[in-house]
């Protein structure tokens, strides 16, 4: 992320090539030394063992649910189907889906994909800045507090969910956001303490240099945060968006207790149908992997897009 | 690095004295913050704690019982089982997840950019915690597992992963340790990508291995990141509960009955919210305790790189 | 400095874009359109939505002041939900209940009696199956649900399976059983296990250590109830859970019956008949025994009739549950109810959708879809029907009620504490690590939690 130019006079025998060149013609050229086959190795181990569970989902949204038991171990998909993925997108007759041995219930895909996108978007813009913003207080601003504050901040970190869940749902109730998609990204809207913490030690670790400057040259701290922290902190803010937006989009039980209807519905709520709906039935597991395939798209799509972004914004350390 | 300009001028805000307080700004820098803090962390941890000392069914007012549900939970063998095992569950996980995810990260920055590479690896992390479980559940299965048929084909015994007493832990251990090293790698990665490429440079021109460059410079530097990680990841191992709640659902017998189950039972399955609310009040003191000592030892407070 | 205003302006945008989608999608509450009133009414199981949505569209012709709202829930979600809802005050106006939670609601005065509302005071409860509505009657006398449906167990096969091993359907009926020997119930048991050599249970040379097909699928411990897993068994040597029917106050687990009972139901892991607690753990999946070809019998609910119907590669037999020393077989009793929630703002009104609910009309259209035996006859017989025209023969499950060869459902105080103590218990006792002759002071345990 961060590329400098190399110092060309830098005779060295050890290749490290984790200074990569930016000039194009230059070709890099690697040794295949026995460090490298092994660290391939490994990697290549830690992708096998990462992506095996995706092809058993694979394997089993293109399956047909009676087939399976009959041949669970089989590699391919048993009796294929795709009776799975047209229970996803709520394209199968309910008398076909129980017959397929899914739930009766309707899915209206694409209302319940625009509620969650808007919930996680939302919540990850408002819950970054916030946190972005007190983040800066506590690593780069002076005042007499800050530490104890910070720690009570650390504190709520800790508080059991079990604490949280039933204020949180009376407090909603009152304010009469029950079934509305503001209820579901209240409690996310205004911080995470994970959030705070993670982007404090990030701008802990922004060069003091670079501020110092600006603040010689009249800059207030406001300005030092928007124009300095941040854009030095592209990386960290990149993160923690993405990571909250896929928190906030796998996020089941809140928004389960919060949605009444179909007007504040959210994808994972609505692929619940496809877990177990009664006791001792398993799951409709064609529909159940399918489900979970469709739900984790937009979000590998939407890290490959941001993540290019990363990569391709020179992260200067601004100081040359 | 900056060439040094002019000398230190006076500040220009003459009223200031030299030594910044940034108070009133700072409170306004965390009032957004704030109130979600208050409103939705301090309140309701507040009103928990009070719940300890009740005894309350949820659906009843509260009655006030005083120190009733602590001599109970220290008598209640069932509590101090659970405390066993979120912990043995909580050091296997933690332990594998942060190694794992370390070697992830630097292989990461080292072999490849590609940002297919990063996803494949953060993919895990888009499943859901009751998915991943019960593809496990499968995965694992004793009889019709393709783990356990593996096993057979290597001429070793078939293993009951999630209903032998000694696997039961372990074995979730290592679904938890799927679903988040990715997660926890991409977190260590970042910390990676912050450590400016000259520290790197100063080591090779110095002649350090790369062995030496990973342990005297890379770690140290990513102490805080890895402070921050350690902390995130045991509080989040301490609350284990989906995982557990698919597969094993506490058992067999009661190996794998961690804390968090039976919080949930006591509140939901069994209405005595007075009880549980105490027990989650040990579970967040043994948190605070864990993290107040980690802090200080990783000193993740403090950074090497100002 | 471009990038901090950039970031800044999308950061914005985003804020912006998201206050606008928002305007558009918060929901102006449960307020009906048109001013008619409202009923939200709950249900956890998918397979019967269409079924009770036709019934509703048939109230709301009849009654066109009333709305009836239906949301499914699925199981592990529905009472936490419901419960999170009462805490609230935004709960459900009527809702599926069950046995086990009831009594907990009741207690907590979560829940109205039918007897005081208009539309269901004159409901003839003897007009259900026999004794379902006395299973929701408080201790108050109160009456607490609208029964709904039915269940009762028996033995679902293969008839391939069963073909294989030289037998037929009929083979299968009529057997007897008793906790000493196991009477012809165990020699069948024993004549469909296969270990991995091709021989047969009750052959020479039967290796119980490497079984290929088990003659009985494991259904696990079966925790207080054993509702699929030993009530039959035990409940056939007469014995009963508790002093009274409904709302006894201690348990008979001391008992030498149910102690021999069980021994007999996990000593088959010993003989290799049924499979052991390491196979299949706390929550076992016995139509995926079925399915593969694991197990060749397997003892369960007729709730689970659809499933064991759309297992590929079976040809479904229903066999009835073995006879006991009382000298014909016994099954649990089960039933659900509609109740209707003491916070609803609407109770006569709910009242008489749940009066709907407990008519020949609905029940009908339920039975019609052909998932469950609802409570009123006219209702079973449509099931009946409904099943018959999928080429299943169910009349074993409802015999068992016809005859009253039935055991009630436990109903006490206290179910979900009893529950936890004695799930890990019963577990103990299949995994082989715990002697039968312990529930007698286990016994004492939750006789005690009860008082």
């Amino acid at each position: 992320m961060t590329e400098t130019t190399t110092a060309p006079a830098a005779p060295t025998t050890v290749p490290a090539p984790e200074t990569g060149t930016t000039a194009p013609p230059r070709r890099r050229r690697r040794r295949v030394t026995p460090g490298r086959v092994l660290a391939w190795a490994v990697m290549i181990i830690v992708l096998l063992v990462t992506l095996f569970p995706f092809y058993w989902m694979l394997r089993t949204a293109l399956s047909s649910n009676g087939a399976l038991y009959a041949n669970s171990t089989s590699l391919l998909p048993v009796d294929f189907s795709w009776g799975g993925f047209e229970r996803v997108f709520g394209l199968q007759s309910t008398e076909e889906a129980i017959a397929q041995g899914g739930s009766g219930a309707s899915i209206d895909f694409w209302l319940y994909l625009r509620n969650s996108v808007v919930v996680a978007t939302v919540v990850t813009a408002c819950q970054v800045f916030f946190s972005a913003m007190a983040a800066y207080a506590f690593s780069r601003l002076r005042w007499r507090w800050r530490n104890a504050v910070f720690a009570v901040f650390l504190l709520s970190l800790m508080v059991p969910v079990i604490f949280t869940l039933l204020p949180n749902f009376v407090l909603v109730r009152e304010l009469g956001l029950i079934d509305t998609l503001l209820g579901i990204m209240l409690p996310g809207l205004f911080m995470t303490p994970f959030a705070i913490f993670f982007l404090r030690q990030f701008f802990m670790n922004v060069s003091t240099e670079v501020e110092e400057a600006a603040l010689i040259d009249g800059a207030s701290k406001v300005r030092v945060f928007f124009s300095i922290i941040i854009p030095m902190s592209v990386g960290p803010i990149a993160t923690i968006a993405i990571l909250t937006y896929i928190g906030s989009w796998n996020d089941y039980f809140w928004p389960l207790m919060v949605s009444y209807t179909d007007d504040s519905r959210v994808l994972t709520v609505a692929l619940g149908n496809f877990n177990a709906q009664t006791p001792q039935t398993g799951p409709d597991w064609a529909g159940l992997m399918a489900a979970t395939l469709v739900a984790a798209l937009p979000m590998i799509l939407l890290f490959v897009v941001f993540a290019r972004r990363i990569v391709n914004s020179i992260g200067f350390s601004g100081i040359k | 690095m900056a060439a040094p300009s002019a000398p230190p001028v006076p500040t220009v805000r003459g009223r200031r004295s030299g030594r910044r307080d940034d108070t009133r700004l700072a409170l306004l820098f965390i009032l957004p913050a704030s109130i979600g803090l208050l409103v939705f962390y301090f309140w309701p941890l507040v009103r928990g704690i009070w719940l300890s000392f009740t005894s309350w069914d949820l659906l009843s007012p509260a009655e006030f019982v005083g120190l009733d549900n602590y001599r109970e939970m220290v008598a209640d063998p069932v509590f101090w089982n659970a405390v066993r095992v979120t912990l043995l569950y909580v050091v296997i996980n933690i332990g594998l997840q942060t190694v794992v995810a370390l070697v992830i990260a630097v292989l990461m920055q080292r072999l490849s950019r590609s940002t297919l590479l990063r996803s494949l690896v953060l993919a895990p992390y888009l499943v859901s915690n009751v998915v991943a479980a019960l593809v496990f559940l499968w995965i694992l299965d004793f009889q019709l597992g393709i783990g356990n048929q593996l096993l057979e084909w290597v001429g070793l015994e078939r293993i009951g992963f999630f209903t032998s007493e000694t696997w039961a832990i372990p074995t979730i251990a290592v679904v938890n340790v799927w679903r988040h090293m990715g997660y926890t790698a991409l977190l260590i990665f970042a910390g990676l990508q912050a450590i400016p490429p000259t520290t790197y440079e100063a080591a090779r021109v110095d002649g350090a291995s790369e062995v030496r460059t990973f342990f005297g410079i890379t770690l140290p530097l990513l102490r805080p990141i890895l402070g921050l990680v350690l902390i995130i990841s045991v509080i989040g191992s301490f609350q284990v509960f989906d995982t557990v709640a698919v597969t094993t659902n506490g058992g067999p017998v009661d190996a794998s009955r961690v804390l968090q189950l039976y919080i949930y039972d006591k509140a939901f399955g069994q209405f005595d919210f007075g009880y549980a609310s105490a027990l989650s009040v040990a579970m967040l003191l043994i948190l605070v305790v864990v993290t107040f000592f980690q802090y200080r030892m990783t000193r993740a407070g403090q950074t090497d790189l100002n | 400095m471009h990038h901090a205003r950039r970031t800044t302006a999308t950061l914005a945008a985003a804020v912006a874009a998201g206050t606008l989608a928002l305007a558009g999608c918060a929901g102006p509450g449960t307020a009906a359109a048109d001013d008619s009133v409202v009923l939200d009414y709950w249900l956890w199981d998918a397979n019967q939505l269409p079924a009770y949505q036709r019934c509703a569209d048939e109230f709301q012709r009849q009654n066109p002041d009333l709305q009836v709202r239906i949301s499914q829930y699925g199981w592990n979600d529905y009472w936490r939900k419901l419960t999170a809802g009462f805490v609230a005050g935004a709960g459900p106006d009527v809702f599926t209940d069950h046995l086990t939670q009831y009594p907990g609601f009741a207690q907590r005065g979560l829940l109205l009696d039918l007897n005081d509302l208009e539309a269901t005071a004159d409901v003839d409860y003897g007009g259900f199956q026999e004794g379902l509505a006395d299973l929701w009657v408080g201790q108050d006398g109160a009456q607490y649900g609208m029964p709904k449906d039915f269940d009762t167990v028996a033995l679902f096969y293969d008839e391939n399976v069963i073909a294989e091993a030289g037998m037929t359907p009929e083979d299968l009926e009529g057997l007897d059983w008793n906790p000493d020997d196991g009477g012809s119930f165990e020699k069948v048991l024993a004549h469909l296990t296969v270990d991995e050599n091709g021989v047969r249970g009750d052959e020479e040379g039967f290796d119980p250590e490497n079984v290929a097909v088990y003659g009985l699928a494991s259904n696990g411990s079966g925790g207080t109830s054993g509702q699929t897993t030993w009530s039959w068994l035990a409940g056939a040597t007469g014995w009963t859970f508790t002093d009274k029917d409904v709302w006894g106050t201690e348990y008979h687990f001391d008992d030498p019956r149910v102690q021999a009972s069980l021994d007999w139901l996990f000593g088959l892991v010993e003989k290799g008949y049924m499979a052991p607690y390491e196979e299949v753990g706390t929550e076992p999946n016995p139509q995926q025994a079925l399915g593969s070809g694991r197990a060749a019998i397997s003892a369960n609910g007729s709730w689970m009739l659809g499933t064991y119907a759309n297992l590929q590669g079976v040809d479904l037999g229903i066999a009835s549950l073995p006879s006991g020393p009382v000298g014909h077989p016994v099954s649990m009793y089960n039933g659900l109810a509609d109740s209707i929630s003491a916070q609803s703002p609407d109770p006569e009104e709910a009242a008489r959708w749940v009066e709907f609910l407990g008519s020949d009309d609905c029940q009908r259209i339920v039975g019609e879809a052909g998932v469950v035996f609802p409570a009123r006859p006219a209702g079973t017989e449509a099931a009946i029907d409904a099943f018959g025209e999928r080429g299943l023969d169910v009349s074993v499950f409802t015999d068992l009620v016809e005859k009253k060869q039935t055991l009630f459902f436990p109903v006490t105080e206290e179910f979900g504490a009893i529950d936890s103590v004695m799930m890990p218990i019963m577990d103990e006792i299949y995994i082989g690590d715990r002697d039968v002759a312990t529930l007698t002071e286990v016994n004492d345990r939750i006789n005690g939690l009860l008082k």
